[in-house]
């Protein structure tokens, strides 16, 4: 039927795309990140709190960028706390001056809310978890990053996520996969049941959300559609892996919502891979792209 | 507004009937609460610990749904013998929908590529241990659920795309509790990071759904919502009600629900009143394996 040999051969096609991705997937993933985790920090492999304040960092990246988004406001401006567990202060943000997007689309303006009220409570929720042991945000840039970031997909020299809906949708884009597989591949490292049961929590809500913004990028057409298959080809370079991300757009008769590989897995990278991508490459401990400083905590 | 708590079914786990037996085998696979089973009845099976196999038998059984569901949707043709195992149970319903926006139809075609790589994983990782394809109904069952949620007196999810996308709202959600429910009772890391990597997809296909869903409006946004009413009656509450500002279900720390596997059958059987049950609603004979009864 002919129904089928498109199947198959969508299938295939996946399969031969991603199949060095998922014969990792089962079994190698979690592994492998244990096994990168503890060649980049000599013998000790990561602790909870070591992987919690490592997702902290991507939730503050997150927060901010979509609480500037709607609101024109930083965390702390908007009354959320950036300091650390001690009390350190959060570092700086690097951002156009108003960035508060131009919504003409309420439910995309929705949509844009909830997730950064979603980010928010992602952030609370580590702090309050770590504690005391909790790191204060790092530097943050959301201007340069984006720059960097599109000239290496081949989509400009400037990209200002702000200037409209459609940017917005791409800056979204290029956090909300990442999440959902640095989630992926943290879960394995996570010793403790609750912080495991947490951690798959927030990977199941980065989901959901990189799913909205991924439908939205597909009915906003071909244009937008080809910009996050650059900037997710861009993200599998940054990873080492080439072929571990999937943009948005229609393959053998089939959307590509869902960043996910022939078995219908998402993908899962270490934390090495994790900051390749948010680094936009830069040098682990030294950072760059969106952590111009690197990250906070043991895991940069 | 989605952190205000009315926005949010409140119904405890914890405390609601139907879902205690479940929370209470829960904490005793997870070795690690001995008082839970003062919970269980004599007429209710023995909790015992699950074992990896029970647990992904138990996510085969939802995913030989989902991906009749969805296969029948955009081909009008099921899962082939091989996929199904031997002696596979019979499907009722499910026809090929005329989709009217190609993109609707491209969106199904991925779920249902998604759902078929899920099963074939699936009996594959498990190998002569997986279980055959249970008697699965997709008519009486939406019927059934329609009538309960107050929809009306039928339902047919295939009649076109937009009772489609209401069709498989009844089953992404369910998905995503519960893989979030069996994640923590998994002991291999491997099949830990298979089950994180399937819920995430779908967790994915949920956020779809409910985007176009919303973006639909009335009467399909209240039929969901109706439907999730539904869930969080059967299922122990874990539900976010569904607007356009409300597109992920998550709980007020932005954490997905979880639910115990009895929470998950009493939702698939379509049996909202607390009690053993192990059949009815989408598997008219219930599903294969060690987990079929619930507890409670």
């Amino acid at each position: 039927m002919e129904y089928m040999e498109e199947k198959k051969l969508q299938l295939e096609q996946r399969e031969e795309k991603r199949s060095r991705r998922s014969a990792l997937l089962f079994g190698g993933a979690a592994l492998a990140g244990l096994a990168l985790g503890q060649k980049a920090f000599a013998q000790a492999g990561p602790t909870d709190n070591d992987i919690l304040n490592f997702a902290l960092n991507l939730e503050f990246l997150e927060a901010q960028f979509y609480t500037l988004a709607t609101t024109g406001m930083t965390l702390d401006q908007a009354g959320i706390s950036t300091k650390s567990g001690g009390g350190a202060a959060g570092g700086a943000v690097t951002v156009k001056t108003s960035p508060k997007v131009s919504f003409t689309t309420p439910l995309l303006q929705q949509l844009a809310t909830e997730i950064a009220m979603d980010e928010q409570n992602h952030v609370k929720f580590l702090q309050n978890a770590l504690g005391a042991n909790a790191i204060a945000q790092p530097n943050i840039d959301l201007m340069n990053s984006f720059n960097k970031l599109a000239s290496a997909a081949g989509l400009g020299s400037t990209f200002d996520p702000f200037a409209s809906e459609t940017n917005f949708l791409l800056g979204a884009f290029i956090f909300e996969d990442v999440g959902v597989t640095a989630y992926q591949g943290a879960a394995g490292l996570i010793s403790s049941k609750t912080y495991l049961d947490k951690a798959v929590g927030i990977h199941n809500v980065e989901a959901y959300h990189a799913a909205a913004i991924r439908t939205r990028i597909f009915q906003a057409g071909s244009t937008a559609q080809a910009a996050s298959q650059a900037i997710a080809k861009t993200r599998s370079m940054l990873d080492g892996t080439g072929n571990d991300d999937i943009g948005v757009g229609v393959t053998g008769g089939a959307a590509t919502i869902v960043d996910n590989d022939a078995n219908g897995m998402t993908y899962a990278r270490t934390t090495s891979q994790v900051l390749s991508i948010v680094y936009g490459g830069g040098t682990a401990g030294t950072g760059g792209a969106f952590f111009p400083s690197a990250m906070n905590g043991t895991i940069k | 507004m989605k952190n205000n708590p009315s926005a949010r079914f409140q119904v405890s786990r914890r405390t609601f009937l139907a879902g205690a037996g479940g929370a209470a085998a829960l904490v005793t696979a997870a070795g690690c609460g001995d008082d839970a089973k003062s919970t269980t009845t004599t007429t209710a099976p023995t909790a015992t610990a699950l074992t990896d196999t029970d647990i992904l038998n138990f996510a085969l059984n939802l995913e030989y749904l989902e991906a009749e569901f969805y296969l029948r949707a955009v081909s009008g043709t099921g899962l082939t013998d091989a996929d199904a195992g031997s002696g596979a149970g019979a499907v009722t319903g499910g026809t090929q929908i005329v989709f009217k926006t190609p993109a609707l139809q491209q969106y199904a075609q991925e779920i249902a590529n998604d759902e078929l790589a899920h099963v074939r994983f699936l009996r594959k990782a498990l190998g002569s241990a997986a279980v055959s394809r249970p008697a699965i109904d997709l008519t009486n069952s939406f019927n059934a659920a329609a009538m309960a949620a107050g929809i009306g007196a039928s339902f047919n999810p295939f009649a076109d795309e937009n009772s489609f996308l209401v069709g498989a709202f009844t089953f992404e959600d369910v998905g995503v509790t519960a893989y979030h429910g069996a994640a923590g009772l998994l002991s291999s890391k491997t099949n830990l990071a298979a089950a994180a990597g399937i819920l995430a997809t779908e967790a994915y296909h949920a956020g779809e759904i409910r985007t176009l869903i919303t973006e639909l409006g009335a009467p399909y946004v209240t039929y969901a919502n109706q439907i999730s009413t539904l869930r969080a009656t059967a299922g122990g509450g874990a539900e976010t009600m569904l607007s356009g500002s409300t597109i992920v279900a998550a709980d007020s720390s932005g954490i997905s629900y979880e639910r115990t596997t009895d929470q998950v059958l009493h939702i698939v059987y379509l049996s909202p009143t607390a009690g053993v049950v192990s059949k009815g609603g989408f598997f008219p004979n219930g599903l294969n394996g060690t987990i079929k009864a619930t507890a409670s």
